[in-house]
């Protein structure tokens, strides 16, 4: 024992002595080694972090631990969307209070969350659209005789602002002219903006408004289209729930939508995105640019595009200004620039032409100047969102709700992807999207009750639909032309909700309507655009549907498309998935539980390409480690040759040999890679205490936040330790096996005789 | 007189690429125990290869090599290597100390691969040793820190702590200087009278050659003479060994 003891303390004296021997050999293996650890430790705690913090953020911002769905749908769930803007395709869950109920039984489930994700198309504000219906409505004040003074203020400068935007239609025609074949324009468009922006007009606006106003309604409008379209992505859910769950939801400006009301949240970073001014928002972006990450309009090219862009696209600004508004941006942009030019436009142009030097001076001067006197939001909070969707059938469906403010998360308020979904009641949203609310079947039932509606047969339809009884005839429909395109309908301004209404309330006779309470999914649009009339269902519709209170034991009741759950334990998904899939089974409910990750879909997939080009690094870079320390040992191995040979020859076995060389390996192994380990385990916690700053917006989601705090996982220290010694144990094998075949004649091969 | 090493037309072929080249060609040769015997030839003659096939490093390629009355034909590697370890000692021309091991270290190795004495008693046989070669002040030193003479002492040492049957050395003096050289044969021969221990080294050295007790003279690969070492220095075997006149 003790002979072995001692037998080993040589082998452990030679291998631990020929590490200094052989410097470069050391050196070289030992780089590699300790490199190679610090990798592992750095790169892996990194992945590891970014998993996590993606994680943090898939399951803090919609998703839960655990998504619940109908495992009879066609198309498997994604919360956070997939590559195309459709939804995919899922069969409800018809009861959600049973479903609540059978996941509450599941013992680690903490709290769920009803859900249905969708997407809208929602007509955002056209100024001319809204110019017109101000117009008009000032109009009828005058028509009627009580005008204030105010009024016939208003009154001329709206007159002003809509000959402003004819002035910019105008000029839009000149640029097109230059641009396109002449015959590609309509003439008629043409002479109806020439003729709308003609002294005579004007002249005799005054006299016949009505007649004037009808005009510029017709001819003029569909020219002047500004706004795009935005698309929403929204889930709806219920509100009190979801901020209950989701605790990182805070609400940024307004208020949560109240209990028991319709109503829509923007998501902060899509309100600031797509309904600010875009102009503002370039300009949010650069100082955002150049003061958190310190990029330099003067060098970096998205910086110049965004100047460039501003510079050339105050269109967006003139269509804003009337008369007043005008004069007051001239005056001051004049003296801003100190110029002397009278055109708005050019001296916005050259306002927003801005570079590193003035950029924060016209900055604050935009926001302090200007900005008040612009609409900064196309919809702001208050106003009442049209908002036109897909029903599962096909049909468009629409839903008027008001919007009640915006809403971030903690830490996620520059990310795109958390914030790209807003949120919407549960009841607003199973309108949209086709589902029978009880609300509305109950509506239903009195319409057909009012309007002595009864069973008719396929055959004698047409006699009884239009035999018998004439439809309503509509209001001639004002501003908001009820037919596709989509885009003509403008947004429902606060100010304008009476107005609107009528257009809302056009005539469509109300389409066939299921049983209620059968099929869950109505076949058509029930109770869009209900007749007008003396009946219930009229008086029903004329009311604000914005303003109807549901009852919220209705959010629980009805159907939803999927539910998130939150966890106890969260460490525990798949037992948990498994536990509810079981008690779906048992309850006879189709439910599939799947994880965050898979119902996050694409970005959640990103964790395990992560996690895969991670392990294809480590993998690649120790093969080339592999190949280079083997080869430097098998270097170090024929220059030790006659020593090896000799100590054959003087009686050390094989396996004396191998035990040193393999000892020599972990010696190695032990010394760098520990050392590799604790360089990089500091490394790890040093910029995990500073935090690796987020290099753009989308890398928020990824770090959860502006920074991203490294953690140090023990499963990285003991996968590079592993490692290291796997990989110095392989690539010492060859020289082992080269230094087991000398032979003990080599020690007497020197300078033979 | 009893004998250690037999070899009975031994002879030992070398392939070099795709030819087959000859190193010994049917040498029989016996050494009795306590023999100071030198093997003389040219080079090239097999004198190594013989050192080689009685040294157990090697074995021959027909013929029998008997050490200490072990075929070695007959046995495995590891049995090769174990009668290395226990009836033979090495000492080499270019010493091969391990240089990253002391004196002390150096010396003590085979007694460690043998495992038959603990600490205490290892200790005890090295420092006598190591006396005995007068190289007690330099115990803790590394084989850089020594001249050529002091390196081949710590061999001698190294070959003889396992009080082996048997020495084997290959032109022990071939990298020393003269006069260091006389005093390694000096050494050399002490031990072979005071130990008894049988002594067997190749040289093409006259001067060498007179210490030894019977000098074998090889040529191309073949026994040519078993000479007193008066009688081979006489015979000039320091120049080239004799073409003609050999039967």
């Amino acid at each position: 024992m003790e002979g072995r003891f001692a037998t080993f303390g040589i082998i452990a004296k030679i291998a631990f002595r020929n590490l200094f021997a052989s410097r470069l050999k050391t050196a070289i293996v030992g780089g590699i080694i300790l490199g190679g650890a610090l990798l592992v430790v750095v790169v892996g705690s990194f992945v590891d972090s970014v998993v996590a913090g993606m994680r943090r953020s898939i399951v803090g911002s919609v998703a839960g631990d655990i998504q619940v769905y109908s495992s009879q749908s066609k198309d498997p769930l994604e919360v956070m969307g997939g590559f195309s803007l459709e939804a995919p395709d899922l069969a409800s869950l018809d009861d959600f209070a049973r479903v609540k109920q059978v996941l509450e039984t599941v013992p680690n489930v903490k709290s769920v969350v009803p859900m249905g994700i969708n997407g809208a198309i929602v007509p955002s504000g056209n100024t001319i659209d809204v110019a017109l219906a101000h117009l008009r409505d000032l109009v009828r004040r005058k028509l009627s005789g009580k005008t204030t003074p105010d009024d016939v203020a208003a009154y001329e400068a709206e007159k002003g602002h809509v000959h402003q935007i004819l002035s910019v239609l105008q000029g839009d025609i000149k640029n097109a002219r230059q641009l396109q074949d002449e015959k590609a324009l309509s003439p008629e468009d043409a002479a109806a903006v020439n003729k709308a922006i003609s002294p005579a007009f004007w002249a005799d606006f005054d006299k016949n408004p009505l007649d004037s106003l009808e005009f510029l309604e017709n001819r003029i409008a569909p020219q002047a289209i500004d706004a795009d379209m935005l698309f929403l992505r929204y889930v709806g859910t219920d509100p009190a729930a979801f901020a209950r769950a989701f605790d990182r939801m805070k609400v940024v400006d307004g208020t949560t939508i109240p209990e028991g009301k319709r109503g829509f949240l923007f998501s902060k970073f899509v309100y600031e995105d797509q309904v600010k001014l875009k102009t503002a928002r370039r300009l949010d972006k650069i100082r955002t640019a150049r003061n958190e990450r310190g990029e330099k309009i003067a060098t970096d090219t998205e910086l110049k595009r965004f100047v460039r862009e501003n510079s050339n696209q105050v269109r967006e600004i003139m269509l804003q200004l009337d008369a007043p508004k005008t004069a007051l941006f001239r005056d001051k942009l004049q003296k801003k620039l100190g110029s002397s030019e009278a055109d708005v436009a050019k001296l916005l142009s050259s306002f927003f032409q801005t570079d590193d030097l003035n950029f924060d001076d016209r900055y604050d001067f935009f926001y302090k100047e200007l900005a008040p006197s612009l609409e900064l939001y196309r919809i702001r909070i208050g106003d009442t969102l049209t908002i036109k969707a897909f029903t599962r059938s096909g049909y468009v469906q629409s839903v008027n709700v008001p919007v009640y403010g915006t809403f971030d998360f903690t830490g996620l308020e520059k990310s795109p992807q958390a914030g790209a979904l807003n949120l919407m009641d549960m009841v607003s949203f199973r309108d949209l999207y086709g589902f029978l609310t009880a609300e509305r079947a109950k509506e239903i039932g009195e319409l057909k009750k009012a309007m002595n509606a009864r069973e008719i047969s396929r055959d004698n339809a047409e006699a009884e639909l239009f035999g018998t009884k004439e439809l309503a005839q509509p209001e001639p429909a004002p501003a908001a032309p009820l037919t596709l395109p989509l885009a003509t309908g403008p947004a429902k301004r606060g100010h304008d909700n009476g107005h609107q209404k009528k257009g809302a309330a056009a005539a469509v006779p109300p389409a066939p309507v299921p049983a209620p309470g059968r099929n869950i999914v109505a076949e058509a649009t029930p109770g869009l655009n209900p007749p007008q009339g003396e009946g219930v269902g009229a008086k029903l519709a004329r009311e604000e549907l914005v303003k109807r209170v549901y009852d919220p034991a209705q959010l629980e009741s009805g159907a939803v498309l999927n539910a998130a759950v939150i966890l106890k334990d969260e460490s525990k998904i798949p037992q948990t998935i498994a536990a509810i899939n079981a008690a779906g089974k048992q309850a006879g409910l189709p439910l599939k539980a799947i994880t965050w990750q898979e119902a996050s879909g694409f970005i959640g997939q990103m964790v395990v390409a992560f996690q895969a080009v991670l392990l294809v690094l480590v993998l690649i870079i120790f093969l080339v480690a592999l190949v280079i320390i083997s080869n430097a040992l098998v270097m170090a191995t024929l220059q030790r040759v006659q020593e090896i040979g000799t100590l054959r020859a003087v009686g050390a076995q094989r396996r004396f040999i191998l035990a040193m060389l393999v000892l020599e390996g972990l010696v190695v192994a032990a010394v760098f890679g520990g050392a590799g380990v604790v360089l990089g385990a500091l490394i790890v916690k040093v910029v995990g205490k500073i935090g690796i700053p987020a290099p753009n917006d989308v890398s928020y989601f990824f770090f959860s936040g502006p920074r991203l705090h490294l953690v140090l996982g023990t499963g990285n220290l003991v996968a590079a330790l592993f490692i290291v010694f796997v990989v110095s144990g392989l690539s010492s094998l060859y020289p082992a096996w080269l230094a087991m075949r000398v032979n003990p004649r080599t020690a007497m091969q020197a300078e033979e005789g | 007189m009893k004998t250690i090493v037999a070899v009975k037309n031994a002879t030992k072929n070398y392939a070099l690429g795709k030819v087959t080249v000859p190193a010994l060609r049917g040498v029989d040769l016996e050494v009795a125990e306590g023999e100071f015997l030198s093997i003389a030839g040219p080079s090239g003659s097999g004198k190594t290869t013989l050192l080689n096939l009685i040294g157990c490093v090697d074995t021959p390629t027909s013929g029998i090599v008997e050490v200490a009355g072990k075929d070695t034909r007959k046995l495995s590697e590891r049995q090769l290597t174990d009668l290395r370890l226990n009836t033979i000692g090495f000492i080499f021309q270019s010493f091969n100390l391990v240089q990253v091991l002391s004196v002390f270290q150096n010396v003590e190795l085979p007694l460690l691969l043998q495992k038959k004495l603990n600490g205490a008693q290892r200790a005890e046989r090295v420092e006598a040793l190591l006396k005995r070669v007068g190289l007690s002040e330099h115990i803790r030193h590394r084989p850089s820190e020594l001249s050529g003479g002091q390196r081949q002492r710590v061999a001698i040492a190294r070959a003889l702590v396992t009080r082996p049957q048997l020495v084997l050395a290959d032109e022990p003096t071939a990298n020393l200087d003269s006069v260091t050289g006389q005093n390694i044969l000096d050494l050399m021969k002490e031990l072979n009278q005071t130990e008894k221990t049988t002594f067997i080294f190749s040289t093409h050295d006259a001067r060498v050659m007179a210490h030894a007790s019977s000098v074998v003279r090889l040529a191309d690969g073949k026994f040519v003479d078993r000479l007193s070492s008066a009688e081979a220095i006489a015979a000039g075997v320091n120049r080239k060994a004799p073409a003609a006149g050999v039967s």
